[in-house]
């Protein structure tokens, strides 16, 4: 009870939109995001793949101490940790409880525990490499790998569209309050109130999909102008565009140091 | 005849549906994102998606093109800009959400029945949350060594699964998805249409689905199942990738470090080689860049 009125103050858009601000464009200044994407999306790919192959609690543990310190270095903000460590508690501790009553006992335990160490380990790695990370030489990095320059357009017009389409969110959602009027009385757990809100941001998008479907028209027909779609296409053009990118003396340590870290610990596991 | 009643959009207009399939639906995933779930127990009540916003585009427009939007949407604000980016873990998302998405836009003839809209939109979440729901058991499964062995856990996986499938599929399924579609269909159609400049669907448009989308979703579909298939059957003859390895540390000693590595030297090269031979695709089709440019 005291927790959701607590929550309900918290609750303001100003408050909202500074939190999402801080945690979209608050990156890219930790040690990490200094390597080259490339190196650091192969070895992220490493770390994604390869627990899922692994038994040895003191492999797994070994990674996941690793994954612990990379994690540090990139400076990841509090909350996501917060919200990984519920999620993987919530997930694993909840099957742990339900297989005990099923007829499990604590034997069952280490399984799920091994399971956990893996799923943090591959967690931890793709917020080492993507929350610390510049969202433009994340998507430089897919894109010299391969992946469908759609993919990085999309990713860089997000980051530049966001503001933009939170103000007008912002502007629609406050005159339907304005016109609008809030329950008198909360109700038992603040449904009544917690209902109205839900109910007005489900209203919201009505005009709100007018507006925006007219403004992807304007972006379409100015990127259309400036000739996107054959640049889009052009590998002289996403040549000129990843010519920045080069490995360095730094790549070179951190891939090699993880790989002989990972062998090290093969070789005691 | 056929002409006439063919969809055909420009490359303009695709990207058009695309972009605004993206942007709205991220934008939604960032506040379900933030709203907080009801915990009851294992059960949680909670605002899964707005999965309102693509089922309205898909039931609107060209349904390919909203549905991987939507879905790329999702990864972009929801995840990427979040900071909480899975990873791999986000392409079996990507591909459930977008197909769902597809097959209930491709259900819907006319816009404005709402019976056919209703059934479209179940349709839609209850594939996805079905997807979703095996792949996570599938996680347990694979995640965990021996799985049969510990007793339980084949149960308690699928109750929790199960009950938040349904708790998808009836809380968010009908108060996020039916109930909004149902409104904003009717009042859409007609409107928002000529804002890309498209003309409304009628009952006879059909789409140009066969040369589009077909081929690739039959090659993912199949390629899933294979995979699924292999993951479940390995665990059936306990023959796992653990057990492989120790037996090999026994064997050879030393043997099973230069395996770990050999394992990342082969992700490495087949990385590269896929980096090599889209080059030679890119330049082999430098000549005719006159094609469908996007999406």
């Amino acid at each position: 009870m005291e927790l959701v009125r607590n929550w309900f103050n918290k609750l303001s858009l100003d408050r909202i939109q500074l939190e999402l601000m801080n945690t979209a464009y608050g990156s890219g200044h930790a040690s990490l995001s200094r390597l080259d994407p490339r190196g650091l999306l192969i070895w992220y790919l490493f770390f994604a793949i390869m627990p899922w192959f692994v038994n040895s609690l003191l492999v797994l543990a070994g990674m996941c101490l690793f994954m612990v310190v990379t994690t540090i270095l990139s400076r990841v903000t509090p909350f996501i940790i917060f919200v990984l460590c519920l999620g993987l508690i919530g997930q694993v501790g909840w099957l742990f409880v339900i297989s005990l009553f099923f007829g499990g006992d604590i034997s069952s335990a280490l399984p799920l525990l091994k399971l956990t160490l893996k799923l943090s380990v591959v967690s931890l790695a793709s917020i080492t490499v993507f929350s610390g990370m510049d969202p433009e030489k994340i998507s430089d990095g897919l894109l010299a790998l391969g992946v469908p320059a759609a993919f990085s357009f999309s990713l860089s017009y997000g980051y530049r569209i966001l503001p933009v389409l939170f103000e007008e969110f912002r502007n629609v959602l406050l005159s339907y309050r304005l016109r609008g009027k809030a329950p008198e009385h909360p109700g038992l757990l603040y449904w009544r109130k917690g209902a109205y809100y839900l109910k007005l941001l489900v209203y919201a998008f009505f005009p709100l999909m007018l507006a925006t479907a007219k403004r992807s028209r304007t972006t379409v027909e100015a990127l259309e102008t400036r000739g996107f779609s054959y640049g889009l296409k052009n590998p002289a053009a996403k040549k000129l565009k990843l010519s920045h990118l080069r490995f360095q003396t730094r790549d070179v340590l951190f891939l090699s140091g993880s790989a002989a870290y990972v062998a090290v610990l093969f070789w005691f596991g | 005849m056929s002409r006439k009643s063919l969809y055909t959009l420009t490359s303009s207009q695709k990207m058009m549906i695309f972009v605004l399939s993206m942007s709205l639906y991220g934008l939604s995933n960032m506040f379900t994102e933030l709203i907080p779930s009801l915990q009851l127990g294992p059960i949680e009540l909670s605002v899964e998606y707005f999965a309102f916003i693509p089922l309205t585009l898909c039931m609107l427009f060209h349904p390919f093109y909203a549905a991987v939007g939507a879905a790329l949407g999702e990864v972009i604000f929801g995840e990427l800009m979040l900071g909480q980016f899975g990873g791999l873990g986000e392409l079996e998302k990507f591909l459930t959400f977008s197909f769902a998405m597809y097959v209930a836009g491709r259900i819907v003839r006319n816009p404005q029945n709402r019976t056919q809209v209703g059934i479209a939109v179940m349709t839609g979440v209850i594939i996805h949350q079905l997807c979703s729901s095996l792949v996570d058991i599938g996680k347990v499964w694979i995640g965990v060594e021996e799985f049969e062995a510990v007793p339980g856990l084949a149960e308690s996986v699928v109750l929790v699964e199960g009950v938040s499938f349904l708790n998808d599929v009836l809380f968010s399924g009908i108060l996020f998805a039916l109930l909004p579609t149902l409104y904003l269909v009717p009042r859409l159609y007609g409107k928002i249409e000529p804002l890309l400049g498209i003309k409304p669907r009628e009952k006879s448009t059909r789409y140009e689905a066969a040369g589009v989308v077909s081929p690739k979703l039959v090659l993912t579909g199949t390629l899933l199942a294979l995979v699924a298939f292999g993951a479940e059957s390995l665990s059936e003859t306990d023959w796992n990738f653990g057990e492989w390895d120790s037996g090999f540390a026994e064997q050879l000693g030393d043997g099973a470090i230069w395996l770990s590595i050999g394992a990342a030297a082969v992700v490495a090269i087949i990385v590269l080689l896929a980096m090599r031979a889209k080059k030679a695709r890119a330049a082999a089709q430098a000549g005719d860049t006159g094609g469908v440019p996007h999406a």
